[in-house]
């Protein structure tokens, strides 16, 4: 295990899913899989014990072929998207920013799998993958990080804050731990509500210190709310290691400091992310409060931009906080070949199936781009609108 | 008399929490109870503990909470205590006061943080006797601000505050029992409507909340002097466009400006209402009353040096008035 792939195994997914000559992609993307494939447990043995729980469980046996290749899609959609923006960073020109999700995506399908429609999610700054996973559209979205007047948001908000409230998205949020306040705060008003919603709120690891998180925790653990707390431990807060800031290594484990039970799961297997989520989202239900969790995974690209990012590459190389042979070994965990692995060996696709929906998504994609960039800019004067629900806020010229 | 202030407040949260079946009040120590004379309200036993909250000392919660209960559609009440007046700012500065705007007026936030000031108190030293935070809320954009003067204004502008889909902060300073006889019944104060306390003709006088006790008495005073003052109430800080209206007018009749304010002198909120008048009444002659740049010391011998009163007013209007 965590071999260091050949050097040709390590050619970019992407890059070998872009070759025009479709045969020879295949045949590149099928060698690959082999390689990435196997699903590898790969903390120490001493982590799990620290978090009061055991990994997350397959949940294999619980999911129908549509609902399995359904989290294919979603989990290509991310990174094809994505990587799309990347493009679009490095073209120069870009109108916006972005913190890219690529490497995280089995983390946002894992969870948003085990949802209902109606219930709800709060996102952080790298959010594209929670909305992508929740049912965004990829136009409306690609539309608004460039800022354009017909974007999710009508231009105002861009990459960090992109939203779709109904989809029970109560918006990506650029302030650090304030989407565990929100969704607890949703939660409750579930309860107040009688409904039987969940509510989920993303964060990094870095989302866990301030004072936001805690008082989610507690709130949520005294009056047995349903919200479940998914930190996503990339390993990097911005560009500090996780390691260098905290005393401990399994984050779960403050769980049990506020009464809540925490887990710990394989962040890049998608299989194990959905089988906690799932497992926390029927307790959720019933009445049996909060659950925290945590993911391991990895961050392929910077903070945010495209630093040390090729175009046709995967994976940003060079960033001086970080080594590129510990950013090949994650790469080589990649959760999409190593869930379409199962998925082929399963049956529940072909070779030939699985490449097609690669085509399908990337040509979703394409057309993502196409509308967004053919989409009007916003009128100067609206960023006046919309500060409250009527009227427009005085330009103090006159 | 009429109704005491906690009990007004509580009558307009009592009506509304009948007639809004999700309607929610997370509080910290400050139990949901009043009385006057032989009546009495008790949310937690009217409500239930589900909707009438008592929380632990956790602003962050109280305040956080509730504006993920607004996102979803519940409007709810964030009661915070006086001291704790800043830690829940970040929360009403960047979620609360931006997130309709971020999201391209997606999200909604229908909720009140009912915050408790504490005033200009001897004995209280420093950190439970600071007062003119308000402005501070009010210099945020996408938050309404309302600071009620007596126990009728703050009924109608917490009704007001609890039915606007807008977040609203609702400024409750402890004001004695005067003013109109407060109605059983609902009724709204609009938020962004200032009121001319007494008209008059010499100059302009504008405070609010504890202000309006000194300025009152110092009208009186004035009036024996031969000044006619004219006193207006903003009540709400933000928006303010409305507000300045009769402000405006009044000016422009007196041609004199006095401001009396608890909050200290620099960046208080009547110095937004100076810059204002400024700016549309040429030649306007302005006086700024405010507390010194200090915190407030517990001395009742400090305090009373460095608070404005009505003496403060009366010979500052006399000096604006006659130079």
């Amino acid at each position: 295990m965590n071999e260091q792939p050949s050097k040709r195994e390590s050619e970019p997914l992407i890059a070998a899913l872009q070759d025009n000559d479709s045969r020879v992609s295949r045949r590149a993307f099928v060698r690959r899989l082999g390689a990435m494939g196997a699903g590898t447990i790969f903390f120490s043995a001493s982590a799990p014990k620290l978090a009061q729980g055991q990994y997350g469980v397959s949940d294999a046996d619980g999911l129908s072929a549509q609902q399995l290749t359904a989290m294919y899609r979603d989990m290509l959609k991310i990174r094809l998207w994505e990587t799309k923006v990347k493009d679009l960073l490095l073209a120069g020109g870009f109108r916006g920013v972005a913190h890219l999700y690529v490497g995280q995506e089995a983390i946002a399908v894992g969870v948003c799998s085990a949802l209902r429609k109606d219930d709800y999610i709060a996102s952080n700054h790298r959010g594209h993958g929670h909305l992508i996973a929740k049912g965004g559209d990829l136009k409306l979205m690609l539309a608004e990080i460039t800022h354009k007047a017909t974007g999710y948001c009508k231009g105002y908000g861009g990459s960090l804050h992109i939203t779709d409230i109904g989809l029970g998205i109560l918006g990506m949020n650029g302030i650090v731990g304030a989407s565990h306040l929100f969704a607890a705060g949703a939660a409750y008003g579930v309860k107040v509500k009688g409904a039987d919603q969940v509510a989920v709120s993303f964060g990094g690891d870095g989302s866990i210190q301030g004072n936001f998180f805690s008082s989610a925790a507690n709130a949520a653990a005294t009056w047995k709310l349903p919200w479940i707390g998914v930190i996503e431990n990339n390993g990097f807060q911005i560009w500090v290691r996780a390691s260098d800031v905290y005393g401990i290594t399994d984050l779960a484990q403050r769980a049990a400091g506020y009464g809540i039970e925490g887990r710990v799961v394989d962040g890049n297997d998608v299989l194990a992310v959905h089988g906690v989520a799932k497992y926390a989202v029927e307790k959720a239900r019933a009445g049996g409060g909060p659950t925290l969790i945590e993911c391991k995974t990895y961050r392929w690209y910077d903070h945010y931009g495209a630093g040390g990012a090729k175009a046709g590459v995967d994976g940003a190389f060079g960033l001086g906080y970080r080594s590129d042979r510990e950013l090949r070994d994650w790469m080589a965990k990649d959760p999409i070949p190593r869930f379409r692995k199962f998925l082929v060996s399963e049956k529940v696709l072909t070779d030939q199936q699985a490449d097609d929906i690669v085509v399908e998504v990337r040509q979703a994609v394409e057309e993502a781009a196409k509308f967004a960039h053919e989409q009007p800019a916003p009128k100067p004067e609206d960023g006046l609108l919309n500060v409250f629900a009527k009227g427009a806020v005085p330009l103090h010229t006159s | 008399m009429p109704k005491s202030m906690s009990y007004a407040i509580l009558e307009a949260i009592q009506g509304e929490m009948r007639r809004d079946k999700l309607l929610t009040l997370f509080y910290e120590y400050q139990r949901p109870t009043a009385r006057w004379g032989d009546r009495s309200i008790n949310l937690e036993s009217e409500f239930g503990r589900l909707r009438a909250r008592f929380c632990a000392i956790d602003e962050q919660w109280i305040v956080g909470g509730v504006l993920g209960m607004a996102m979803i559609g519940v409007p709810a009440i964030a009661h915070i205590p006086s001291m704790t007046t800043f830690i829940p700012y970040e929360l009403m500065f960047n979620h609360a006061g931006k997130l309709r705007h971020m999201t391209g007026g997606q999200a909604a936030f229908p909720m009140v943080l009912w915050a408790d000031m504490a005033g200009r108190q001897a004995f209280q030293a420093g950190q439970h006797a600071d007062a003119g935070l308000e402005s501070a809320y009010a210099r945020l954009a996408g938050l309404k601000v309302v600071v009620p003067s007596n126990p009728y204004d703050a009924k109608g502008l917490m009704i007001s505050a609890i039915r606007d889909v807008d977040p609203v902060v609702f400024c409750h300073y402890s004001m004695p029992a005067t003013g109109p006889e407060v109605p059983d019944e609902p009724y709204t104060v609009p938020i962004g409507e200032a009121i001319v306390r007494t008209e008059g003709n010499d100059l302009t006088i504008v405070g609010y909340a504890p202000q309006t006790t000194e300025i009152a008495k110092a009208v009186v005073e004035l009036k024996k002097d031969g000044i006619s003052a004219e006193f207006i109430d903003p009540r709400t800080l933000a928006p303010l466009e409305g507000v300045m209206e009769p402000i405006l007018k009044s000016v422009r009749k007196t041609g004199r400006l006095l401001t009396s304010d608890d909050g200290s002198y620099s960046f208080c909120n009547c110095a937004e209402i100076i810059a204002r008048v400024a700016e549309a009444v040429p030649g306007v002659k302005v006086k700024r009353l405010a507390f010194p740049d200090a915190p407030p010391p517990g001395a009742p011998e400090m305090l009373q040096h460095m608070r404005v009163d009505a003496a403060k007013i009366v010979a500052a209007a006399k000096k604006l008035v006659r130079g």
